[in-house]
């Protein structure tokens, strides 16, 4: 009997909270999904190349774990209060019935047990599900081997997550029955528990509006102006700030609203029923709509940071060679080796990179490169960071690497661009291309048209060409930040007799496409290579880093910002939803004064879109700020220079997430109008 | 002869079936005439506020016709039943139903929202009630920081804005104390003898019942007996009397009737 109770009760719950149940669920999958993580097939294939960011990474799973518990918690907290809230009167009349605490308690820790119960015996299937999908689907986009695709599945996985979400509920459930333990009878069984809560001044409210809204400008202001970077305080102050104007301002929001209101006296339709309903809910819940919308803000800037920087990462398509190989003691051998091993044929053209240092005669390395014509003309530039970067960093050139420009020029080739074209007395510049933004670029091809001399070792070279960016070999073989592209002859001469033969080679087109992608083909190469001695260097491992910054910043961001926007929905739609029951009777005297269905739906969901838009709106400014601010925070300069773009791609997911909002606001929507529906046949009064 | 406002034809409403029936309303029939204030009044359960309950559409008779002005109340649907609820009856809850999160004037203007009727007319009307009714000091407070008898009051300003055709009050002083009570009455006695304004009071006070015209006394849902004051010889408080008396005899004794 008992029991049976149990059970329906919990079937009621669920039924009459859809809303707050589906969040449930999503709980759980992201609990699976975070904590299976190690178990997906990119990730496994990472952590064969960059083992050490992939642990370090994947260490700070627990941590996420934790922040996922806390912020769940805060979700399960709110929504079993409402529920709890919802059905104090017919607790109250159990307790009239004469049902003894603690029994009360046990039925009620008994329901919450079988809800979560139910919502993990739903949950972990879709979970896993879900989980194998997306690790399918990225191994699919990345281009890894689905043959060797093993089972994301992971018993600790799911028992962690089951214990997670255990513990989050029964801590929830533990906080609200001591609350509850507390309340008189009475109170329970009254309609409406909370009752009329105390107003203020109304003044005091303008002056928490104006204060809230102008402590919000301050911190954007400092955030995106870079200051708020400096220093952990200046952070701490920005963020305070930030999150202090938030709760001032939907605290002071009722002002607002109450004028609303006002001006819809006396005008057609429920307008001022409208404005009364929201503004009771801002009243009543200003801090959970405060939190909503920095949840909001939260997940827009997750959103918007994490797609752009994974599309950012992504978007590098300066690769042309597939490997270098390099043999120190006898490097002319290399092409008579791949023959050996039958894969000359895998290969498009290998060919020679010569690099080395300049030859020294007298170990007085620091004066092997003049540079004061090239530096003078620097200083005739107008003043820019630029400009002062540039002069300290060729000040510093001691000794830097020349290239043979032969090897160089068929790399070119090979990229498809025109040869550099030197005499013997001639050289081009080479500069890291991570390291040289536009502005750079522009700088040091202006100073290049000028035809300025460098002394080498004592001999003249005239600079010339623009410069040169494309890296001379795959991947981390040698990295250059500069380097003299010289014509063979003057190599010869000019450098020191131990340098590096370099053996670049590019796949050919139809090896490629017989296996089914470059991501393959350079494996199965690999695999041959690694049973003989020859050392190389292949693109998998730019490819690998490339890819572990596109995993983990798009996987870890877009975690957060789903677990966020969750979260704040829900509250929103809870807390819509328990007000519009709370206040059922007020529909039903609306309904006796003769509104239509229709007007009672449309005013609901008037106060619906602006319940879900005002934290949204915030939040949604906030973000163009935050989202900027983060870029200023943390791009590397030559990422900095491609912000408009980054904020073409940050403004298509704000769009996306208005649609996710607009989704809510629909199902929020129907649960109303289904609810004023049952209010429309007015029960019959005892 | 007048032409009725309302009539109640043979007027049934049973709930559950077979040997559990309870017949609330067993075939009730009166008219109620333009300009009469009607009392309805009755032992707990016998049918008084179902019978309300059904002229103001909340509940569907079992059988039997409600005519409006002479249309059938039970054939309204969709916009005609709400524009029916709205503009043609003015209803005054025992509890008030003030909407508590409103102030005293848009409680008033809210029928008028609903119903689309021009600013200008409504705010002429609402200051004429607010006078008449004395409430002209909480029309910017919120119910809770009224009294009960404003409250009534404010909602009877309400019921009244869209000048309906018939009022129709469901124990209106049921939740006052004697003194508002009595004020709420003479208002509502003196609307009806000033403005000729019709209104159908379902009660269990006999003093609220002495400033009806006629009363109409119902027992296990018949109309047991009619009480008409006989103006302008009797008194107030000679109906009252009167009105004493049939209850006495109904059921045998208050106890059955309180």
């Amino acid at each position: 009997m008992f029991f049976d109770l149990v059970r329906r009760n919990s079937k009621r719950n669920r039924r009459e909270n859809g809303l707050f149940f589906s969040s449930l669920l999503a709980a759980i999958v992201a609990f699976y999904i975070i904590l299976s993580l190690p178990n997906q097939a990119v990730m496994g294939f990472l952590k064969e190349m960059e083992s050490g960011a992939v642990d370090r990474l994947l260490s700070l799973i627990p941590a996420f774990y934790a922040v996922t518990l806390f912020m769940l918690f805060f979700l399960i907290y709110f929504a079993s209060r409402y529920q709890l809230e919802r059905r104090s009167h017919e607790l109250g009349m159990y307790l009239m019935m004469g049902m003894r605490r603690s029994k009360l308690f046990f039925m009620l820790l008994a329901e919450d047990l079988w809800s979560s119960l139910v919502s993990i015996f739903v949950g972990i299937p879709v979970a896993v599900l879900f989980s194998e999908v997306i690790s399918l689907v990225t191994a699919r986009v990345v281009g890894i081997g689905i043959l060797g695709q093993q089972s994301t599945f992971s018993l600790s996985a799911v028992l962690w997550t089951m214990a997670g979400f255990l513990l989050i509920k029964l801590a929830a459930f533990l906080l609200l029955s001591g609350k509850f333990a507390s309340t008189e009878i009475g109170t329970l069984l009254s309609a409406t528990p909370e009752g009329a809560k105390k107003q203020r001044p109304a003044m005091l409210y303008r002056i928490a509006l104006v204060i809230g809204a102008l402590l919000l400008v301050t911190a954007y202001i400092l955030a995106i102006s870079g200051e708020a970077w400096y220093s952990l305080a200046a952070m701490g102050m920005t963020l305070s700030m930030g999150i202090a104007g938030t709760l001032l301002l939907f605290f002071g929001l009722r002002t607002v609203l109450d004028t609303l209101a006002k001006r819809q006296t006396g005008k057609s339709g429920l307008g001022v029923f409208t404005f009364r309903q929201l503004q009771e809910n801002v009243i009543g819940q200003p801090i959970s709509l405060a939190v909503s919308s920095l949840l909001i803000l939260g997940a827009l800037c997750c959103f918007g940071y994490g797609v752009s920087m994974t599309l950012y990462y992504g978007s590098d398509d300066t690769h042309t060679l597939d490997y270098t190989f390099q043999d120190a003691e006898n490097p002319l051998v290399i092409p008579e080796k791949l023959k050996n091993l039958g894969l000359d044929d895998c290969f498009e053209s290998l060919f020679d990179m010569r690099i080395g240092h300049i030859l020294s005669e007298d170990d007085n390395e620091g004066e092997m490169l003049g540079m004061n014509e090239v530096l003078a003309l620097i200083e005739q530039e107008p003043d820019s960071s630029v400009k002062s970067d540039l002069l300290g960093e060729y000040n510093n050139l001691n000794n830097p690497y020349i290239i043979s420009l032969s090897g160089y020029n068929q790399l070119l080739a090979a990229a498809g661009e025109p040869p550099i074209m030197l005499n013997n007395n001639q050289a081009a510049i080479y500069g890291y291309a991570a390291f040289t933004n536009r502005e750079k670029a522009e700088l040091i091809n202006r100073v290049l048209s000028q035809k300025p001399e460098v002394v080498v070792n004592g001999e003249r070279l005239q600079l010339s060409g623009t410069l040169q960016t494309r890296n001379p070999v795959t991947d981390r073989s040698i990295t250059l930040y500069f380097a003299l592209i010289v014509p063979d002859e003057t190599f010869d001469r000019l450098a020191d007799k131990s340098y590096t033969h370099y053996w670049n080679a590019i796949l050919s087109h139809q090896f490629v496409q017989e296996n089914s992608g470059l991501m393959q083909a350079i494996q199965q190469v690999n695999q041959k290579l690694d049973t003989t001695g020859i050392h190389y260097e292949s693109y998998l491992q730019s490819m690998g880093r490339q890819l572990f910054y596109q995993v983990s910043s798009s996987y870890l961001t877009l975690y957060l910002a789903v677990i966020f926007l969750i979260i704040a929905n829900t509250v929103i739609g809870i807390q819509f939803l328990t007000q519009q029951r709370k206040t059922g009777r007020r529909y039903q005297t609306l309904v006796r004064l003769g509104s239509h269905y229709e007007a009672l739906c449309l005013s609901a969901k008037h106060q619906i879109q602006w319940l879900f838009a005002l934290p949204a709106v915030v939040a949604a400014v906030g973000s163009l700020f935050g989202v900027r601010a983060l870029f200023s925070g943390f791009l590397s300069p030559d990422m900095a220079e491609n912000i408009p773009g980054l904020y073409r791609i940050a403004f298509v997911i704000l769009f996306l997430l208005c649609m996710v909002e607009y989704g809510y606001m629909l199902a929020v929507t129907r649960a109303s109008s289904k609810y004023i529906l049952t209010q429309m046949e007015a029960n019959r009064e005892e | 002869m007048k032409q009725a406002i309302l009539e109640i034809e043979s007027l049934r409403k049973y709930y559950g079936r077979h040997e559990n029936q309870t017949k609330a309303l067993d075939g009730i029939s009166f008219k109620v005439l333009p300009g009469e204030f009607l009392g309805i009044m009755g032992a707990s359960g016998s049918g008084k506020s179902t019978l309300l309950n059904c002229i103001a559409t909340v509940t569907r008779p079992t059988d039997g016709h409600i005519l409006m002005g002479g249309v059938e109340v039970g054939a309204l649907k969709g916009s005609k039943l709400a524009d029916y609820r709205g503009k043609e009856i003015g209803y005054l809850f025992q509890n008030f139903e003030l909407l508590d999160n409103l102030t005293g004037q848009e409680n008033i203007l809210l029928p008028i929202g609903i119903h689309g009727v021009t600013e200008k007319e409504g705010n002429k009307r609402l200051r004429e009630l607010a006078e008449y009714f004395e409430i002209t000091d909480v029309m910017n407070k919120f119910p809770s920081q009224m009294s009960g008898g404003q409250k009534q009051r404010v909602a009877t300003a309400r019921a009244l804005i869209l000048s309906p055709q018939i009022i129709l009050a469901d124990e209106p002083t049921g939740a006052l104390d004697s003194k508002n009570a009595r004020m709420l009455m003479e208002k509502l006695a003196g609307l009806n003898r000033m403005q000729q304004s019709t209104i159908l009071m379902v009660t269990h006070d006999s003093n609220a019942a002495s400033f009806c015209s006629r009363i109409l006394f119902i027992q296990d849902g018949v109309i047991f007996h009619e009480l008409r004051r006989k103006v302008p010889n009797e008194t107030q408080q000679l109906f009252y009397e009167r009105i004493l008396a049939v209850i006495a005899q109904l059921g045998g004794g208050s106890a059955n009737v309180l």
